[in-house]
């Protein structure tokens, strides 16, 4: 079990962020979250450095994949869980935030009817009971934290008091997610069926499709992304981190030192399936849509493997494999799309074979290389040898 | 004795006179005028039409019922002749000139000819008006058909024409249905024509009758009946009450028949689907049970036996022909090709990816899900996008039914072939010495490493089983379901979840798991509906697996990692 993360975690530097540390965590947050937007606002539409609404929706877009993905590592990287079941946290977030936006459509819709479109389709007579508190945009906003940590607090409950892990456990979530996507598609289930919720027309009282609000949305993902990175930086470098790294790699170890470790998974479970959540709560206003696709075993893959080839166990990495993967996917489906699914393929395999660190291990793997043709200066004896990449090597149990 | 001699003797000259009545007189002098009669009917002014029509109820002639049902389609036209007289006809497709088709006379069923050239006239498809038919026009002509399809050769349309003439109530068929009986020699369409008679007797004037038919059709667990008793007991004028009673009796005897017939049918539907998931699940259980490599490729390596079976079959049908006799084998030829075939594709997985991987199990599960998609893409680029067709050879076609419970030959193919492919596992397993080698890398590779086996060997030619397993459970489900690209999708999380709930690395978890899941999700779908069963289920293993987190039979293992 001496693998080169559970040797990093001893080298723990005292500060949250160095001086440069916070330079480079400030400067491309303030880029994204403030200039993008001011330029979309000010500078005429053929300028140069005019972003359009429609690239910034984008990568608002993908700044909500991108809090997906650091769940996922969080899990994955720092605590050995699988999760399989992202997606449907994500979508859980979506699906109320979506029954808020549905209900403030009002009159608007298709068949003026107070009553979302779907439901005088199929026939409703009165708005169902438990959709009436999601008329206050509150108790919407609560219900994105709250139903998927539910969720997650009774199946984390369950399946880490039985030790299920590993495997197993990914097997579960991915069951979990399966049994949820069948029902959401059912049009008796209440939420849509297949088509989901779409024609959202407003939200607080501002009109969806002006610019201004796709801006403010797009600024509110990647605040949410800042936030959620500086969070779980936080949270991994804490002793709790050390706790969580731990877990990872030798939880009967962490069991006998008197640890309850199924508390603490069950604790970052919940808390991502909250975060991830919101995500997907700010993921519906801009796409326009949710449906049951969206909380398919596939999208929670996906996820997954935008993690891998970021680099897992970093939280950098599943931000850049995030954007990454989605920007290659809207660019390969366009130019090959037959193609697109033995990119994804191949991409897959490749990364798990011969890049276990993700992209994030490049820089380090080519410094390593370059220093391996430079001719080596004489060691001193009490120099340390340089760190190797923090990739961690063998999760498997 | 004497008494039975006399009745018997009875029977059987009614038999010869009906048979006369129905087969012989028809034959000999009354087919002109039948003919005739038909086409009067057919060119005969719209006004009189239907009585025209009406007329035909119950007369023998073997142009009816083609010519009529021509009609009620819209493919009946009235050709004129060079001579003015107008002569019904159909059309059929020229052999000779594509696009072009010959007008065939109803009166002699061959085509028709010329009067002055004497060749046979030909059209254009759409040249022609076909003749039109009315609302009453289209009653009459199913009345006509329906009594002629009593006497059809065909006996399923034979039993389904005396079903309809049971179901419509009219005591006019009586003496039809009656003469039918004597003669009918097809056991299912004798039981139909009994049925559609004490359905029309249930109307009689006389009690007696009306009580004995409610006998019979109790008898016979008639559902129809059963429905009919309902109504007529809910009636305002309610029936006598000995009738009441005998029809109380009679509906507890069909629906407490009709609760069996069911509960063994959905017994043996979950067998059947537990079979399947057994076949699907037997080679996932060897691949992640034993060897701890998730697959999720193993459903595509199932399609890919479903495709091999297609192009075994597409290989006789060229050879031999659709429906010939030796086409009847190429579902045996299949079985060893798909095999061999889904082995291959998971010996150069294993060869190409998984190898690297036995060390990192989730790993495997990232990289075996991007060849799933691969392969999946290749499915759609090759076979395309839609599901292929599969034709069962003859021998799996159709069913047994046992006392009202329908055993589908296919079904029973896929249970009794799930017990060998069981069977056989266990006997590689534990009977032979590449069984004992496997058993020993899979409970510490290690150690086997140390004693001299080739593990990595010993790993190829397991995934390989394993693997030509799912082809093999690819080829069943092709007599089963559609086999099209994304069909190794749909089983891959049941399989799953077998294995899981079975417990890991023990075939006998799996047998029992997969019989136990399939049975209870066939048990709970006419209660729940498909999918809210299929849930249930789920939630249930997920819960099962609280209980026992080892599943059904778990590995005793005193390691710990």
């Amino acid at each position: 079990m001496s693998s080169p993360a559970s040797a990093s975690v001893l080298d723990v530097e005292p500060r949250f962020f160095s001086r440069a540390q916070w330079a480079s965590f400030l400067v491309p947050t303030l880029i994204l979250a403030v200039l993008l937007p001011v330029f979309n606002a000010l500078l005429p539409d053929g300028n140069l450095l005019h972003p359009s609404i429609f690239t910034l929706n984008l990568y608002g877009k993908y700044a909500t994949y991108a809090v997906l993905a650091l769940g996922v590592d969080l899990l994955w990287g720092y605590l050995g869980i699988l999760s399989l079941g992202q997606s449907l946290f994500f979508a859980l977030g979506g699906y109320a935030f979506g029954m808020h936006l549905l209900l403030m459509i009002g009159k608007d819709g298709q068949y003026k009817s107070d009553l979302p479109d779907y439901m005088v389709f199929l026939g409703y007579k009165a708005l169902p009971a438990h959709w009436e508190p999601f008329h206050s945009f509150g108790f919407a906003a609560f219900a994105v934290l709250a139903v998927p940590a539910l969720l997650a607090f009774v199946f984390g409950w369950l399946a880490f008091r039985s030790r299920i892990k590993g495997v197993y456990l990914s097997i579960l979530t991915q069951a979990l997610t399966y049994a949820a996507a069948l029902l959401f598609f059912r049009n008796d289930f209440g939420f849509g069926g297949n088509n989901g919720f779409t024609d959202f027309k407003r939200v607080l009282g501002a009109d969806l499709n002006s610019v201004e609000t796709r801006r403010g949305l797009y600024i509110a993902s990647v605040l949410l992304l800042a936030g959620v990175f500086l969070l779980y930086r936080w949270l991994t470098r804490a002793k709790f981190g050390h706790l969580m790294q731990a877990i990872r790699d030798g939880e009967n170890r962490v069991l006998f030192s008197g640890y309850a470790t199924a508390r603490y998974k069950l604790f970052v479970f919940v808390l991502v399936a909250a975060i991830t959540g919101v995500a997907g709560a700010l993921y519906v206003p801009q796409v326009g849509i949710i449906n049951p696709s969206e909380m398919t075993a596939e999208k929670s893959i996906e996820a997954v493997v935008w993690v891998a080839v970021g680099g897992r166990g970093t939280l950098l990495g599943p931000i850049l494999g995030a954007i990454f993967v989605n920007a290659l996917k809207s660019w390969a489906t366009r130019a090959a799309p037959e193609l697109w699914l033995y990119f994804l393929g191949g991409l897959f395999v490749t990364v798990v074979l011969f890049l276990p660190g993700g992209l994030i291990s490049l820089p380090g793997k080519f410094k390593a290389a370059c220093a391996w043709f430079r001719p080596k200066p004489p060691v001193a004896p009490d120099e340390a040898p340089p760190a190797p990449s923090t990739a961690p090597a063998a999760l498997g149990h | 004795m004497l008494r039975l001699l006399f009745r018997f003797s009875f029977s059987v000259s009614l038999l010869f006179a009906a048979a006369l009545v129905l087969r012989a007189a028809p034959e000999s002098t009354a087919q002109p005028s039948a003919r005739a009669q038909l086409i009067a009917a057919l060119i005969a002014p719209p006004a009189q039409q239907v009585a025209a029509i009406r007329a035909l109820v119950g007369v023998e002639d073997s142009a009816i019922t083609p010519a009529l049902t021509a009609w009620r389609a819209g493919e009946l036209y009235l050709v004129t002749l060079a001579d003015g007289t107008h002569v019904p006809a159909t059309l059929a497709p020229d052999p000779g000139v594509e696009g072009q088709q010959i007008a065939m006379s109803v009166d002699s069923a061959s085509p028709l000819l010329d009067t002055v050239s004497g060749k046979p006239l030909v059209f254009v498809l759409n040249q022609l008006k076909p003749l039109d038919t009315t609302a009453p026009l289209r009653r009459a002509i199913r009345d006509v058909l329906e009594v002629a399809g009593v006497s059809d050769p065909n006996p399923a349309t034979r039993r389904e024409s005396v079903e309809r003439l049971g179901q419509s109530r009219k005591a006019e068929h009586l003496p039809l249905l009656k003469a039918r009986l004597i003669i009918e020699k097809v056991s299912v369409v004798r039981a139909a024509l009994t049925d559609a008679i004490a359905f029309i007797q249930l109307a009689d004037t006389d009690p007696k009758i009306r009580l004995a038919a409610i006998d019979s059709l109790a008898e016979a667990h008639s559902l129809a009946a059963a429905a009919r008793f309902k109504e007529q007991l809910a009636a305002i004028p309610a029936p006598a009450a000995d009738e009441g009673a005998a029809m109380v009796t009679a509906l507890k005897k069909i629906e407490g028949h009709w609760q069996v017939v069911n509960f063994f049918g959905n017994l043996f539907r979950g067998l059947s689907a537990g079979s399947v998931l057994l076949l699907i699940s037997l080679g996932l259980a060897i691949t992640f049970g034993l060897m701890g490599v998730i697959n999720m490729a193993h459903g595509e390596l199932m399609v890919v036996g479903a495709y091999a079976t297609y192009l075994v079959q597409k290989l006789f049908i060229s050879a031999f022909g659709l429906g010939s006799f030796g086409f009847n084998f190429y579902f045996i030829a299949a079985l060893p090709v798909a095999f061999a075939a889904a082995a291959g594709v998971g010996l150069l997985l294993e060869r190409g990816v998984i190898q690297f991987l036995y060390k990192r199990p989730l790993e495997s599960l990232l990289a075996t899900w991007g060849v799933s998609l691969a392969l999946q893409q290749t499915f759609r680029l090759v076979f395309g996008p839609a599901n292929v067709q599969i034709n069962a050879p003859s021998w799996l076609q159709g069913s047994a039914a046992v006392s009202d419970v329908l055993f589908a030959y296919n079904r029973l193919f896929v249970l009794g072939f799930a017990g060998l492919v069981v069977l056989g596992v266990w006997l590689v397993l534990n009977r032979t010495p590449l069984g004992l080698l496997v058993r020993a890398v899979m409970q510490n590779r290690q150690m086997a490493s140390c004693i001299g086996v080739r593990t990595s060997h010993v790993n190829m030619l397991t995934f390989g089983f394993g693997s030509g397993l799912a082809g093999l459970a690819g080829a069943c489900l092709s007599q089963l379901g559609n086999v099209g690209p994304s069909m190794g999708q749909l089983h891959i999380i049941d399989a799953f979840m077998v294995v899981v709930s079975g417990g890991v690395g023990n075939i006998l978890g799996s047998v029992a798991a997969s019989l136990g899941i399939g049975t209870v999700d066939q048990l709970l779908q006419p209660v729940l509906g498909a999918v809210m069963g299929k849930i249930l289920v789920l939630f249930a293993i997920i819960l099962f697996l609280q209980w026992r987190p080892g599943g059904l039979f778990p590995t005793r293992n005193r390691s710990l990692d």
